[in-house]
């Protein structure tokens, strides 16, 4: 095992790793897999003694973060196949899309990625300022970017967090890092609550802008907040980096072929992992983007452990943007169209269908929206679709699951940080 | 040149579509697996994004009245337009942009997969099937994906209405 060195703002990469190039960019050599597991194996052919064991994990298991149920089929303790079950948490999201007005959408969709509302109200207001043409004044620009980097800090604590417990209490025993996780992420909520009044479900996002403006001297606390949280992530990365068991549950397991994950539209911290460089923040910038650098950390190793260096450094980036862009906000409005007292007071006026895309804590998080074709004016989508890439992420089970046992597959499940309610919407 | 232009380019030369500004080209059901298939392959169109099924139902053709004046209107068949996109990463030289196209399928017929093309479509076209009922032909493993199993009629079609004789919950 190598010592790995990591100092803020300077994100690890092996020097030593041969590329070549997979869909026109650029991807470590040693990743790509010549085959990928067959994920509708015929069971039957492979054993036709029938001397396996069918195991179904889920729905209501812990460690499958919400209700999700795999079905596997094990040889001895080794999984051959790997059929994942969704819909548990099925709430007709897009289909009440097709019901409300678009300002009454923002907090339906709030529930979507219970983890990090922020960035669902962010990504849906922005598909529909598209469609309707509303321009989002400077300040509520940098509002939602500073709230959407603290959500990221916010969701990522969570996941490592639960992602210790995945470990079978591997680390500092039982629940000790989910604790000191939570402790961090409260002080986060608290950020949120004196900006918006809610905890979890905020409801800021407007079309056109936001509705809460920044409070008097809650830059200055969250700048303390953000210091806070930056010196502790060096306490966990002591507590769990090197860590011998930490290191033997995931060094090595849950290895992602890059060319697969292209495929398959993941994105996010698990590509990255792979050691493809994308990220929407700076490839196709939104919000108040286009105004900061934003640097990437990739990893080259493709397995859980390169997806927990991957989010550490991300978080120290989104800690480092949010500080930055708070002593930077400019003044002005912070919405452009007028209050909305009735919710039909927004109209889109084509019946055309526009894609946004922003990068939330798990990836790309799009929404395709189309305006109503029948009425010149209406104040209701005509279908609106939320790309989720939790889903995107679920459907590597099949592939990586096969040819490893049961406590490997929980592992791996818990570093694609999959949250349900985003998958089955 | 950016990407996107790069495939309108393909769209119009190679295979005569006519590109619509921001929905793309129009493709027909039996260009769609090649076309998809040139985008992937030649270039790089390799991230796959979103496969989308919009409903539109039934409209009625509108008779010519010789009094009011008025001419008659073809009606048009109740059909799904089935919206694709891919992506193309970014590299050294030009930003990352995504391209979208589609194709129209009359209720009744189906809609070839490009599942063999993307791998990540697969659960994608499952969504639609189970939503919006668009089938897709030569999809490895086409079952219902949110709904149970059992379920009457498909959600995301228009005349799904919520206050229908169809229990809202099971």
């Amino acid at each position: 095992m190598n010592k790995i060195e990591s100092t803020p703002g300077n994100f690890i990469l092996n020097e030593d790793v041969q590329w070549t190039t997979v869909g026109g960019v650029k991807v470590p050599v040693e990743l790509i897999t010549p085959a990928w597991p067959d994920p509708f194996l015929d069971v039957e052919d492979y054993d036709p003694d029938g001397d396996l064991m069918v195991l179904n994990m889920g729905p209501q298991h812990p460690s499958t973060h919400g209700v999700l149920r795999v079905k596997l089929v094990l040889d001895g303790e080794v999984c051959i196949k790997c059929v994942p079950y969704l819909g548990y948490l099925h709430r007709g999201v897009e289909k009440l899309c097709e019901k409300l007005s678009y300002v009454q959408i923002t907090p339906i969709v709030d529930k979507n990625d219970y983890v990090s509302p922020m960035t669902n109200e962010l990504a849906i207001n922005m598909a529909f300022e598209a469609l309707i043409g509303a321009e989002v004044p400077r300040r509520a620009r940098y509002i939602r970017t500073i709230c959407a980097e603290i959500q990221r800090v916010g969701s990522h604590l969570l996941w490592l967090g639960t992602f210790g417990l995945d470990m079978g209490g591997a680390i500092g025993g039982g629940g000790s890092i989910f604790m000191h996780t939570f402790r961090e992420r409260e002080l986060l909520l608290d950020l949120f609550e004196d900006l918006t009044g809610c905890r979890f479900h905020y409801n800021t996002h407007t079309v056109g802008g936001n509705r809460h403006d920044i409070p008097a001297g809650w830059a200055d606390k969250a700048t303390q907040v953000l210091r806070v949280i930056g010196t502790r992530l060096v306490e966990y990365e002591d507590f769990v980096r090197d860590n011998h068991v930490f290191r033997a549950r995931t060094v090595g397991v849950g290895i992602i072929d890059p060319q697969l994950a292209i495929e398959l539209g993941i994105s996010g911290p698990v590509l990255r992992a792979s050691g493809v460089d994308v990220d929407l923040r700076r490839d196709q910038p939104y919000a108040a983007y286009d105004e900061i650098d934003v640097a990437v950390p990739t990893e080259t190793g493709g397995d859980c452990f390169a997806r927990y260096l991957v989010r550490v450094a991300e978080m120290r980036e989104s800690i480092r943007i949010a500080t930055e862009l708070l002593t930077g906000v400019p003044e002005g409005p912070i919405c452009s169209l007028k209050p909305v007292k009735l919710p039909g007071a927004v109209k889109a006026k084509h019946g055309r269908g526009v894609y946004t895309a922003i990068e939330s804590p798990r990836g790309e998080l799009g929404t395709f929206v189309v305006g109503n074709p029948e009425r010149r004016q209406s104040a209701i989508p005509y279908r609106c679709k939320i790309r989720s890439p939790s889903m995107h992420a679920l459907q590597l089970l099949p592939y990586l699951c096969p040819g490893n046992n049961i406590s490997d597959i929980i592992v791996t499940l818990g570093s694609l940080d999959p949250i349900m309610g985003e998958v089955d919407r | 040149m950016t990407w996107a232009e790069d495939a309108t380019q393909l769209a119009v030369d190679r295979f005569g579509l006519e590109v619509c500004e921001h929905e793309g080209p129009e493709v027909g059901a039996d260009q769609l697996v090649a076309f998809a298939r040139a985008l992937k392959d030649e270039l790089d169109f390799c991230f796959f994004v979103y496969v989308v099924s919009v409903h539109y139902p039934q409209v009625p053709p509108v008779e010519a009245d010789a009094e009011a004046g008025t001419e008659a209107i073809p009606g048009i068949r109740d059909r799904t337009v089935v919206n694709y996109r891919a992506r193309r990463l970014a590299n050294a030289d030009r930003p990352t942009e995504t391209f979208a196209f589609r194709t129209t399928v009359p209720t009744g017929e189906s809609c070839p997969s490009v599942s063999s093309v993307w791998v990540g479509a697969d659960w994608q076209e499952r969504e639609q099937f189970d939503l919006v009922g668009t089938v897709f032909s030569d999809h490895p493993d086409l079952r219902r994906i949110m709904m149970p199993e059992d379920w009457p009629g498909h959600p995301l079609r228009r005349d799904y209405a919520i206050d229908t004789s169809h229990f809202p919950w099971r």
